[in-house]
């Protein structure tokens, strides 16, 4: 077994930190792992830098950093709801059209209301009713009949996050992740 | 032979607040070695997934944690709270019953003991 000198803890400390693993509860997380790596696993007259340098790729990609990123893009968005892009556009289209149907109905409520209270809808009011009523559908065609032209906004594969601060998220990459975090396999 | 991260996606956050239950309290190490010890290496958890899932657990109030010194290094041990030992058996249930679908969808014969 091999025994760790407090100055090798130091630098992998910080070699942790300069590979950009600013979290000082990461850091320590990560430190600990890898010492005890080390300690198990290499032999007592054992090449510790040379075991360090492979040891610690094996905890990344490409990056440390990842682990970094990833962590801090769970805990932003932990709130936040994970849906499709189809999902995203019914809610975007159910959204768009709440008011010209909220519209909609109060007006035919007033028309069945003035049907007893001798009052009757100005024929200017039936054409502008109309026209208002009309827009839910153009929005549904626009976001129905042409998807694909929301592409470079949204595109097929990103992972659409709601909630609060910030409300919308679009992240132009498909999560594919153990837990529901974009980067990690 | 270990699996394939597709058929794992999905399914950390449950083992690793079924450790926690079994285990009481345990640190990140630990965790990935007992992960292997129980599937024989078939299920490797890396650091790059479990510490970002940990903090996340412990973000939402599944976990709790203290941390031990020991000579320079800080460890930190993980155990469930009362919201993580609900949520534990949620999530289990959740999963036996995907695997139930699985088995039935795929028509697989659970093997013999």
């Amino acid at each position: 077994m091999y025994c760790l000198s407090d100055q090798q803890i130091d630098l992998i400390l910080t070699d942790i930190r300069s590979q950009g693993i600013t979290t000082e509860s990461l850091q320590n997380e990560l430190l600990d792992h890898i010492c005890i790596l080390i300690e198990r696993n290499l032999e007592t007259d054992g090449d510790f830098r040379q075991y360090y340098s492979s040891a610690i790729k094996s905890f990344y990609r490409q990056e440390l950093r990842e682990i970094e990123e990833e962590t801090s893009f769970l805990l932003t968005y932990h709130h936040h709801r994970v849906i499709s892009r189809n999902q995203f556009f019914l809610l975007l289209s159910t959204v768009l059209i709440a008011p010209f149907i909220g519209y909609d109905l109060i007006c035919t409520w007033m028309v069945s209301l003035s049907q007893y209270r001798e009052w009757s809808m100005p024929e200017d009011g039936w054409s502008s009713t109309l026209v208002f009523a009309l827009c839910p559908l153009l929005v549904l065609l626009v976001l129905f009949l042409t998807p694909d032209r929301f592409d470079p906004l949204i595109p097929q594969k990103s992972t659409i996050l709601i909630g609060i601060k910030p409300l919308i998220k679009i992240i132009p990459t498909d999560v594919n992740l153990i837990g529901a975090n974009p980067h990690s396999g | 032979m270990s699996y394939s991260t597709e058929l794992l996606k999905g399914t950390l956050k449950t083992i690793i607040l079924k450790l926690l239950a079994d285990n009481k309290k345990m640190y990140g190490y630990e965790m990935t070695q007992k992960v292997k010890e129980l599937t024989f290496d078939k299920i490797q958890i890396t650091e790059g997934a479990l510490y970002p899932t940990l903090h996340a657990l412990e973000a939402d109030g599944l976990v709790t944690t203290e941390t031990e010194w020991i000579g320079k290094r800080a460890r930190k041990y993980y155990s469930l709270s009362p919201a993580g030992k609900a949520k534990t058996k949620e999530k289990v249930k959740e999963l036996a019953g995907f695997i139930d679908t699985m088995i039935s969808l795929l028509d697989i014969k659970p093997k013999m003991a």
